[in-house]
C-alpha cells in the first residue's frame, strides 16, 4: 500500500539593508529511496528569480536560486508531491548474531568505512565526563540497545520549543535538558557513536497523522547503522522508530550538513528567516 | 576580458587623465596669475577660489580668507580629499593592480613609479616651493604613461577600454576647465570693465589645456571667447578638443561593438548620436547659452559612461 | 665603511667549519662548482657588489614585486629580501632531488585517492585511522569523488635541506597552495640583469618554463568532453600577500586572473563574466583555500568563493587544482609516514630521506622525547609558517620544563625531530655590509598532471637572515637566493 503526500515548504527572508546579487540554496527536496518516490516539485518565489536543481557535497538534491535584483524581502514556496510506501520498521529486524555484531563494530575495517558517522562533530561532541551517560549492554542486540537509547533520550530531554537555536551544542543540552528535535537527534547520535555505533543526522518532514492539517517545521531524526540490517531510523523526539509518516530529505554528520537553507548575500546588517512546513496526506 | 577588470582599466585611464588635468590647472592658474594684466586675476584669493571651483568645491562666501598652503595641500597631496591628485594617482594604481595580468610590465612599472613619486613627495616642499616641480612632473609622467599605453599594449580590447576612459575623462575635464575659466571671466569682467569676449582668462584657459600654441598657429590672433570655444570644443584637429575626444571614443567603441547598425540602446549608438550632434554645432550657438551647453555636454558624457558600465562592466 | 678602500668581496667572510658550508671547503678554498663563480665575484669589491645589489632591489621595487607589511597607520611595501650570490646545485645532486620530489608527489597523489576512496592503507594498518578522523582538512564531501585525470596534488612544493652529512632531507611537503615560484623567476631575472657575464661561464637550466608547464598540466586535467579547455587562476584579490604571484602566473600563462565575484555557476557549469558575456571555465588553478571556495558548501561567511562551485566540481564540469581536500596530506603527522606511504603504493624505497620523527602520541616515543628535548626540535602538527616550533638546544632549563609540561598535556599535538643542521651559504648581510654564513633550505616545485610530470629545475633557496636561525619562512624574516641547476 502507498500514500500520496503533498508537502509545502515556505520561507520568508528579510534583510535589514537592501541586498543585491544574492544566492540561496535549499536542502528541502525529499530524496528518492526505497520507501519514497518524488512525483513533482513546484518552485515559486516573490522575485521571479531563476531557480535550478543541483546537488550538495553529499549528493543530495538542492534547489539554488539566484538574483541580481535589489531586494529587502523575498518569499519562497516549494511544493512537492510524493508517494510513500507504507511499511512497518519491525518487519526488517532479523535474529541478531549478537557476539559477532559487537566484534564487527570493533574491527578496523568497520571503523574506517563508517569514519564520517563515528567522528565527533561540533554538534555531537559530548562534554568531558559524559561519555558514559548511556552505556550499551553487550548481552542484548545493538538494535535493542538503540531502542533503549531512543527511549532514554526521549525521557532525558524535555521538549520545549524556543529555548534552543541552530547553534546549540550538547554541553548546554546536558546542563539544561530542554530542546527540540534537533537537540534530541544530536544527543542520540553522540551517544550511539560513543558506543561505537555509526549514527547520522536526518532532516525531513513528519506527517503528524492522517487528515491532520496544519503548520509545522522541518523535522529531524537519526539513523544508526546496525550490522545485518543497515541504516535504521530512530525518532527520539517522538519515541518512535521511523515509519511511513517520516519523509526523508537528507542526512549528514550533524545539522551542519543538513541545514535547509543557506544564503549568500553581499550586504551588511541583520537578516531574519521564517520557515514553515505543511504536510498533507491523500491516501 | 573580465567585466570587472575592464571597469578597472577604464577607470585607470580616467584617473591618469584626471590627475594630469588637475595638476595642469593648478600649475597654469597659479603661475599665470602671478603677472596677470589686471588686479583681480592677479589676486591670490581669486586664484584659490578658481582652483576650488575647478575641483568641484566652489566657495561663494567672499568673506572667508583662504589659506594658500591649505588649498594647495588639499588639491595636491591631501589623501582625505577625494579630488586630490594623490588620490587620483592612488586610484589609478589600484585599478592597474587588479588588471595587472593584462597590462604590460612596462606600463605597470611606470604607473608604479608614478605612484611612488607622488606618495613620497614631501608635503612641506610641495606647499612651500615644489608646486611647479610637482605639477610638471605629474604632467610629464602622464605623458609617459600615455606613451606606454600606446606603445606597449596590444591594440585590442584592453587598449580600447583604456582609451575610452582617457578620452571620456579628457572631454569631461576640458569642459570643466572651460566652465571654471568662463566663471572666472565673468567675475573678472565685473571688476575692471573689460569685455568678457577679450578676457585674459581665455589665454589661461588655453594654457590649462596645453592648446595655446596650437591655437595661435591656427588663428594667428589673440584668443577671444568665440575662437577659444570653437577651438577647444569643435576643432577636430585639436588633440585636446571635445570633438576630438568624442571622435576617439567613437573609434574605440567600434573595437568593442562590431555591429554595423548598433542597437538603439547600446553605448555605440549613443556615442554616434552625441558625435553627430557636435559635428554640426557652431561656436556662436554655444556662446549664446554657454552654461546650458556645458551642463548638456557633461550630462552626455556621464550618460556614455553609465551606458558603458551597464553594457560592459556590469555583467 | 670608507668608500675609498675597496675590500674584496669575501675578505671578511668567517668560515665556521662546524657548519656545512656549501661554497667553501674547510681549508677556505671554493668547492668545484663554485670555483669559477668565486673567481668572477672575486674581481669585484664589496662596494661594487652593494651597488649592484641596490640596483636590483630598486628594480624589484619599481616593478611592484613587493609584499605588504601592515603597521599601525600605513601599509608599507617591502621587497622580498634576496641577494645576488647564487646557489649552485650540480646535475648529479639535482637528479636525486628531482626523482625524489616526483616520487613523493606521486605517492601522495595515490594516498589521497585511497583515503577518499577505499582507504586500503588504513585498513591494512599502515597508517592510523586517526590521521584522517582527527584532521580538520579531511573533506567528507570528497569521498568517492574522482578528480579529473585522477590528480589531487597538481602542484606540490617540497622543502628540502642539505644536512651536515651532505645528504638531502625533506622537511615538509606543501600541497595546499605552495607559493614562491614567482620569486624564483624574479631572482633569476634580477641576477641576469645585474651579472649577465657570469652566466656565460655556467650552463644553467632555465626557470622561465614553469608557466608553460603549469598550463600544460592544467590542460591535461580538463573535464571530460572539453576540447580546448579554458583555464583561469583564481585569487583572493589584490590585498592577498601573494597577489603578485597570482598575477604573474596568470599573465605568464596568458589566462584570466579572476576573483570569486567574476565567476558564477549555472546548471552546474562555471562561467566568467566578460565584457562580451559569459564564457565557460573548465580548469581553475585556485589560490583560495578549501574553506573559502564555495560559501554554499563551506564557510558561508566568505565572499572569496563562488556559490555553487563545488557542485560543478563534483559533477565533473570543472577541474580545481589542487583538488579540494588535498590539504589533509600536508599535515606534519602524514609527513612522518611518508616512507611507509611510498613503500605501500609504489613499492619503492624513498629517494629523499625523511627526517626521523618521534610521535609524542606513542608512549615509548613520548618518553624518549621528554628525556631528550635538548637535542630535538619540537613541532606542533597543525601549525604552518614556522610557528610554535621549539629548538631544544636553544632552550634554558626552565624553558625545557615548560615545553615538557606542554607536551605532557597534549602529546598528540606534538612531534619531535633531531635538530638538523641545515647547510649554510654565503649571504650578503646589510647590517654588517659583508657576506656571512646563513642557513638555507630549498623549496622545489613539482607538477603532476594526467600522464605528465614536471619538476622546476631550480627552486627557491630560502635563507634565514637572522644569524644562527634555522627557520627560513618569509613570515619569519627569511630571504632568498637564485638557485642554479647545472646542465650535464
Amino acid at each position: 500500500m502507498s500514500f500520496e503526500y503533498s508537502v509545502t515548504y515556505s520561507a520568508e527572508n528579510k534583510y535589514e539593508n537592501p541586498v543585491e546579487n544574492a544566492s540561496w540554496q535549499f536542502l528541502i527536496v525529499p530524496e528518492d529511496n526505497d520507501t519514497q518516490e518524488l512525483i513533482s516539485v513546484d518552485i515559486k518565489n516573490s522575485m521571479q528569480a531563476r531557480s535550478e536543481f543541483s546537488q550538495n557535497g553529499y549528493g543530495f538534491q538542492t534547489i539554488r536560486i539566484n538574483t541580481k535584483e535589489r531586494l529587502q524581502k523575498i518569499n519562497f514556496s516549494v511544493s512537492f508531491k510524493l508517494k510513500k510506501l507504507s511499511f512497518n520498521p519491525f518487519d526488517q529486524i532479523p535474529l541478531f548474531d549478537i557476539v559477532s555484531n559487537y566484534e564487527l563494530v570493533q574491527s578496523l575495517t568497520f571503523k574506517v568505512d563508517f569514519e564520517p558517522f563515528l567522528r565527533q562533530t561540533k554538534y555531537t561532541v559530548l562534554p568531558e565526563g559524559t561519555e558514559n551517560l548511556f552505556l550499551f549492554d553487550s548481552s542484548i542486540s545493538i538494535f535493542e540497545n538503540l531502542q533503549k537509547l531512543n527511549n532514554w533520550v526521549y525521557n532525558f530531554i524535555h521538549f520545549n520549543a524556543g529555548v534552543t537555536h541552530v547553534n546549540t551544542v550538547l554541553d548546554e543540552i546536558i546542563k539544561k535538558p530542554e530542546g527540540v528535535c534537533q537537540d534530541f537527534t544530536h544527543l542520540f547520535c553522540a551517544l550511539s557513536k560513543a558506543n561505537n555505533i555509526p549514527a547520522r543526522y536526518v532532516s525531513g518532514y513528519l506527517h503528524q497523522g492522517n487528515g491532520y492539517f496544519g503548520d509545522s517545521q522541518m523535522h529531524a531524526w537519526a539513523e544508526a547503522y546496525i550490522p545485518q540490517v543497515g541504516w535504521i531510523g530512530f525518532d527520539p523526539t517522538n519515541h518512535l522508530l521511523v515509519n511511513d509518516n517520516h519523509i526523508k530529505v537528507a542526512h549528514g554528520k550533524d545539522y551542519n550538513d543538513c541545514s535547509p537553507l543557506k544564503g549568500v548575500v553581499y550586504s551588511q546588517g541583520a537578516n531574519e528567516t521564517v520557515h514553515s512546513v505543511e504536510v498533507q496526506a491523500e491516501q | 576580458m573580465l567585466a570587472r577588470v575592464a571597469n578597472n582599466l577604464f577607470w585607470m585611464g580616467r584617473y591618469i587623465e584626471r590627475s594630469e588635468h588637475v595638476a595642469r590647472y593648478l600649475n597654469v592658474n597659479y603661475f599665470s596669475s602671478l603677472d596677470a594684466p589686471n588686479e583681480l586675476s592677479q589676486s591670490r584669493q581669486f586664484v584659490l577660489r578658481s582652483l576650488m571651483f575647478f575641483v568641484g568645491e566652489p566657495l561663494n562666501d567672499n568673506s572667508v580668507i583662504l589659506k594658500e598652503e591649505d588649498i594647495l595641500y588639499n588639491i595636491g597631496l591631501n589623501g582625505d580629499m577625494p579630488y586630490s591628485i594623490i588620490n587620483n594617482v592612488k586610484y589609478a594604481r589600484e585599478n592597474a593592480n587588479s588588471a595587472r595580468d593584462l597590462i604590460s610590465t612596462e606600463l605597470y612599472e611606470s604607473i608604479n613609479k608614478f605612484y611612488h613619486f607622488v606618495i613620497n613627495y614631501s608635503i612641506e616642499d610641495f606647499t612651500k616651493k615644489g608646486l611647479y616641480d610637482f605639477t610638471v612632473n605629474i604632467t610629464e609622467m602622464t605623458a609617459i604613461l600615455r606613451g606606454k599605453i600606446r606603445g606597449t599594449l596590444l591594440h585590442d580590447d584592453v587598449y580600447a577600454i583604456i582609451l575610452m576612459g582617457i578620452n571620456i575623462e579628457r572631454a569631461t575635464q576640458v569642459i570643466r576647465i572651460i566652465n571654471a575659466k568662463y566663471n572666472d571671466a565673468v567675475k573678472a569682467k565685473g571688476s575692471y570693465g573689460d569685455k568678457i569676449s577679450h578676457s585674459f582668462e581665455w589665454t589661461t584657459l588655453l594654457k590649462c589645456v596645453e592648446s595655446y600654441d596650437m591655437m595661435r598657429r591656427y588663428y594667428k590672433k589673440a584668443p577671444t571667447s568665440i575662437s577659444t570655444l570653437e577651438f577647444l570644443i569643435l576643432n577636430p584637429d585639436c588633440p585636446r578638443s571635445v570633438i576630438n575626444s568624442i571622435n576617439q571614443v567613437h573609434k574605440h567603441i567600434k573595437d568593442l561593438d562590431e555591429s554595423k547598425t548598433p542597437d538603439k540602446n547600446s553605448t555605440a549608438f549613443l556615442i554616434s548620436k552625441v558625435k553627430g550632434e557636435y559635428e554640426f554645432k557652431y561656436a556662436e550657438e554655444i556662446e549664446e547659452d554657454i552654461q546650458g551647453f556645458i551642463e548638456k555636454i557633461l550630462n552626455n558624457l556621464v550618460q556614455i559612461s553609465l551606458k558603458m558600465e551597464n553594457e560592459f562592466f556590469n555583467y | 665603511m670608507n668608500p675609498d678602500v675597496k675590500k674584496p668581496i669575501f675578505s671578511s667572510y668567517i668560515n665556521n667549519t662546524a657548519l656545512f658550508d656549501e661554497v667553501f671547503n674547510i681549508n677556505g678554498t671554493a668547492k668545484n662548482v663554485y670555483q669559477k663563480l668565486f673567481e668572477l665575484y672575486g674581481n669585484h669589491s664589496i662596494q661594487d657588489y652593494v651597488q649592484l645589489n641596490n640596483k636590483a632591489k630598486s628594480s624589484f621595487f619599481n616593478q611592484g614585486i613587493t609584499f605588504q607589511v601592515y603597521d599601525k597607520k600605513e601599509t608599507q611595501e617591502k621587497i622580498f629580501p634576496f641577494d645576488l650570490f647564487p646557489r649552485i646545485i650540480d646535475e648529479d645532486e639535482w637528479e636525486i632531488i628531482e626523482r625524489g620530489a616526483i616520487q613523493r608527489s606521486k605517492a601522495l597523489n595515490l594516498f589521497l585517492w585511497d583515503i577518499y576512496h577505499d582507504k586500503k592503507i588504513i585498513k591494512d594498518g599502515v597508517v592510523p585511522l586517526d590521521l584522517i578522523s582527527s584532521s580538520a582538512n579531511y573533506l567528507h564531501q570528497m569521498i568517492g569523488v574522482d578528480p579529473p585525470g585522477g590528480i589531487y596534488n597538481h602542484i606540490s612544493g617540497t622543502d628540502v635541506i642539505k644536512h651536515s652529512d651532505g645528504n638531502y632531507y625533506v622537511l615538509e611537503d606543501n600541497i595546499r597552495c605552495p607559493s614562491g615560484v614567482s620569486y624564483v623567476i624574479c631572482n633569476r631575472t634580477a641576477l641576469k640583469r645585474a651579472l649577465f657575464g657570469v652566466f656565460n661561464h655556467y650552463k644553467t637550466h632555465t626557470v622561465t618554463n614553469y608557466a608553460e608547464n603549469l598550463l600544460d598540466i592544467l590542460e591535461s586535467v580538463k573535464p571530460k568532453g572539453v576540447d580546448v579547455p579554458n583555464c583561469v587562476v583564481i585569487t583572493p584579490g589584490m590585498y592577498n600577500s601573494a597577489f603578485y604571484e597570482h598575477s604573474y602566473l596568470a599573465k605568464a600563462m596568458g589566462v584570466e586572473l579572476v576573483e570569486g565575484r567574476d565567476l558564477f555557476v549555472e546548471n552546474d557549469f562555471v562561467y566568467m563574466k566578460t565584457i562580451r558575456g559569459p564564457i565557460k571555465v573548465d580548469v581553475i588553478y585556485r589560490r583560495v583555500d578549501d574553506q573559502f571556495l564555495d560559501p554554499l558548501e563551506f564557510r558561508a561567511d566568505s565572499s572569496l568563493g563562488v556559490p555553487g562551485l563545488f557542485a560543478a566540481y563534483i559533477k565533473g564540469n570543472v577541474c580545481l587544482a589542487n583538488a579540494p581536500g588535498t590539504g589533509v596530506a600536508d599535515d606534519k603527522a602524514i609527513y612522518t609516514y611518508m616512507p611507509q606511504i611510498i613503500k605501500y603504493y609504489l613499492d619503492e624505497t624513498p629517494i629523499l630521506n625523511n627526517v626521523h620523527t618521534y610521535h609524542c602520541s606513542r608512549p615509548d616515543e613520548l618518553k624518549y622525547v621528554l628525556e631528550h628535548i635538548h637535542e630535538l626540535v619540537i613541532k606542533p602538527v597543525d601549525e604552518a609558517g614556522g610557528y610554535g616550533i621549539s629548538i631544544g638546544n636553544r632552550l634554558t632549563k626552565a624553558e625545557i620544563k615548560v615545553v615538557q609540561e606542554e607536551i605532557k598535556q597534549n602529546p598528540r599535538k606534538y612531534i619531535a625531530q633531531p635538530i638538523m643542521s641545515l647547510s649554510v651559504h654565503p649571504t650578503y648581510i646589510d647590517d654588517s655590509e659583508s657576506f656571512e654564513q646563513r642557513h638555507v633550505d630549498l623549496r622545489t616545485f613539482t607538477l603532476l598532471g594526467n600522464k605528465k610530470e614536471f619538476v622546476l629545475k631550480g627552486g627557491l633557496s630560502r635563507v634565514a637572515l637572522k644569524k644562527g636561525n634555522l627557520i627560513v619562512n618569509s613570515s619569519q624574516g627569511g630571504g632568498s637566493k637564485d638557485t642554479w641547476v647545472l646542465k650535464k
